[in-house]
């Protein structure tokens, strides 16, 4: 028997177990369907102490173009019994969780299937991502995806991209949030990112703000305020202010009528 | 024969690194979880959380476990130089303020937020430097178990870029579901009544 031939055929049948394999991975990591992949780069942090660096490196990773909507909260609750409105633990969800719903299954005119989800917490909405096999989106990767205009990379000095957001600031919540599927993409195609909802990040329990606290009109009185900046190095970057401050006055089991969220994984 | 005796030597070491190692989970069975392991957790517990940590001692534990027993729990880092042997002293001085007959029965819990320095060996290393006894429970758990658990006890921390955490000062009181009644922030004074707040505990069951 010739060696060849002795290796020839497990050498074919390797070659099918690594395809295989690779196809199986695929499968296990997970479906990106509907992400944005955002490649590495850098996240400027607005407040830091002395010795921070200015810049912190953010590794790639996917991020959903658009916010969970209500639609697929819907799917979540009727597969996770233990996350619907009547059944969660109120550790992990207050009282408001879901409030704009008809009901335990039931959507209603408040929340239509196409619009962003909100009245969910940190819990709830990690607890979604999870069931997906993903996660939350960190501070970071939150920003970064961010930061980028409607043409370009830098969406600093963007006037039409800080006009938009200004105007959503100055506007009332309304009381049905509108679909984001119409929304004007970011350079990297990302949606909703800003004139529809606040969203939840895995680390918003990071965003240790002290200072002054004033009160504004837009956004739930009871959890937000817009602290004051001391410390702060983009001092002209009242976006990132406004979320840092939001962030900052969150407890996990909170649900607010603006706040939602979307979800994240690792591009490795 | 020689493989044999080899085999065997093995198989003793490994029943006796088990037998050494079991000690604090009998412990835990001891106390009151046989009949209450049943039961659902109620609304408020904390022990609906379905992370598992890993002691100091080098034990899979899921918080459940603490079920049945009061709790002092408080999360901090082993290489912190000012605020956690504060925190850690303070714990001590809790178990001392309680009466006599209750102060072996709280189990006295610390979790750390540094998951990458504070490995269970580290851990073990701090309780044996620190000379805690074995009514400390040290545990070490992954990023978002850690998270999770902070959330749930109000505590927030952050990396800073020196390798110290910047974190809430709190010990937290669980009764015997896993349920908050107690919690004492800074850290100055309050320890007589997070006591009064141990014994409210035992005295309601």
């Amino acid at each position: 028997m010739s060696p060849q031939f002795r290796l020839g055929a497990p050498r074919w049948s390797l070659l099918g177990a690594i395809v295989l394999a690779l196809t199986l991975g695929g499968v296990a990591r997970g479906n990106t369907a509907g992400m944005t992949f955002v490649s590495a780069g850098v996240y400027a942090p607005l407040f830091t102490g002395p010795e921070d660096p200015d810049e912190i490196p953010v590794p790639s990773f996917f991020i959903d173009t658009q916010p969970v909507t209500n639609g697929d909260y819907l799917t979540f609750v009727q597969a996770n019994p233990q996350w619907r409105r009547s059944q969660v633990s109120p550790i992990f969800a207050d009282e408001s969780y879901l409030k704009h719903w008809a009901g335990d299954l039931e959507l209603g005119r408040l929340a239509p299937a196409d619009s962003p989800i909100v009245h969910v917490s940190w819990f709830t909405a990690r607890a979604y991502a999870r069931w997906l096999g993903k996660r939350l989106p960190t501070t970071a990767e939150w920003e970064r995806t961010a930061a980028v205009g409607y043409d370009g990379p830098d969406g600093k000095n963007d006037v039409e991209l800080s006009g938009d957001i200004y105007r959503w600031f100055a506007s009332p919540t309304l009381a049905v949030i509108p679909t984001a599927n119409n929304a004007r993409p970011n350079y990297l195609g990302v949606k909703g990112l800003f004139g529809y909802i606040w969203e939840w990040v895995a680390d918003f329990s990071t965003s240790m703000v002290t200072g002054e606290s004033r009160g504004d009109s837009g956004l739930d009185r009871d959890l937000f305020c817009s602290a004051g900046s001391v410390g702060a190095k983009e001092t002209n970057d009242y976006a990132a202010f406004m979320r840092m401050a939001l962030r900052s006055s969150l407890k996990a089991n909170n649900n607010t009528s603006s706040l939602g969220f979307r979800c994240a994984r690792d591009a490795d | 024969m020689k493989s044999i005796r080899f085999l065997s030597l093995t198989a003793s070491l490994l029943a006796a690194s088990i037998a050494w190692a079991e000690p604090a989970k009998e412990e835990l069975d001891a106390c009151c979880q046989a009949e209450v392991d049943s039961a659902p957790f109620t609304q408020l517990s904390l022990y609906q959380l379905d992370a598992t940590y890993t002691s100091d001692s080098g034990q899979t534990v899921s918080l459940g476990d603490f079920r049945g027993r009061p709790v002092v729990v408080t999360m901090f880092f082993a290489s912190c130089g000012y605020a956690c042997p504060l925190l850690v002293s303070d714990m001590t001085k809790i178990k001392e303020f309680l009466p006599a007959e209750i102060r072996d029965d709280v189990a006295l819990v610390l979790v750390s937020f540094d998951v990458e320095r504070d490995t269970p060996e580290a851990l073990h290393q701090y309780k044996s430097d620190r000379m805690l006894d074995d009514q400390w429970i040290l545990l070490h758990g992954n990023d978002d178990a850690v998270s999770e658990l902070a959330a749930l006890l109000g505590v927030k921390y952050k990396l800073e870029n020196n390798g110290m955490y910047s974190h809430s000062n709190l010990i937290t009181v669980l009764n015997s579901e896993g349920e908050i009644v107690h919690q004492r922030g800074g850290l100055k004074g309050g320890l007589e009544e997070t006591a009064r707040a141990i014994v409210g505990v035992v005295n309601q069951e």
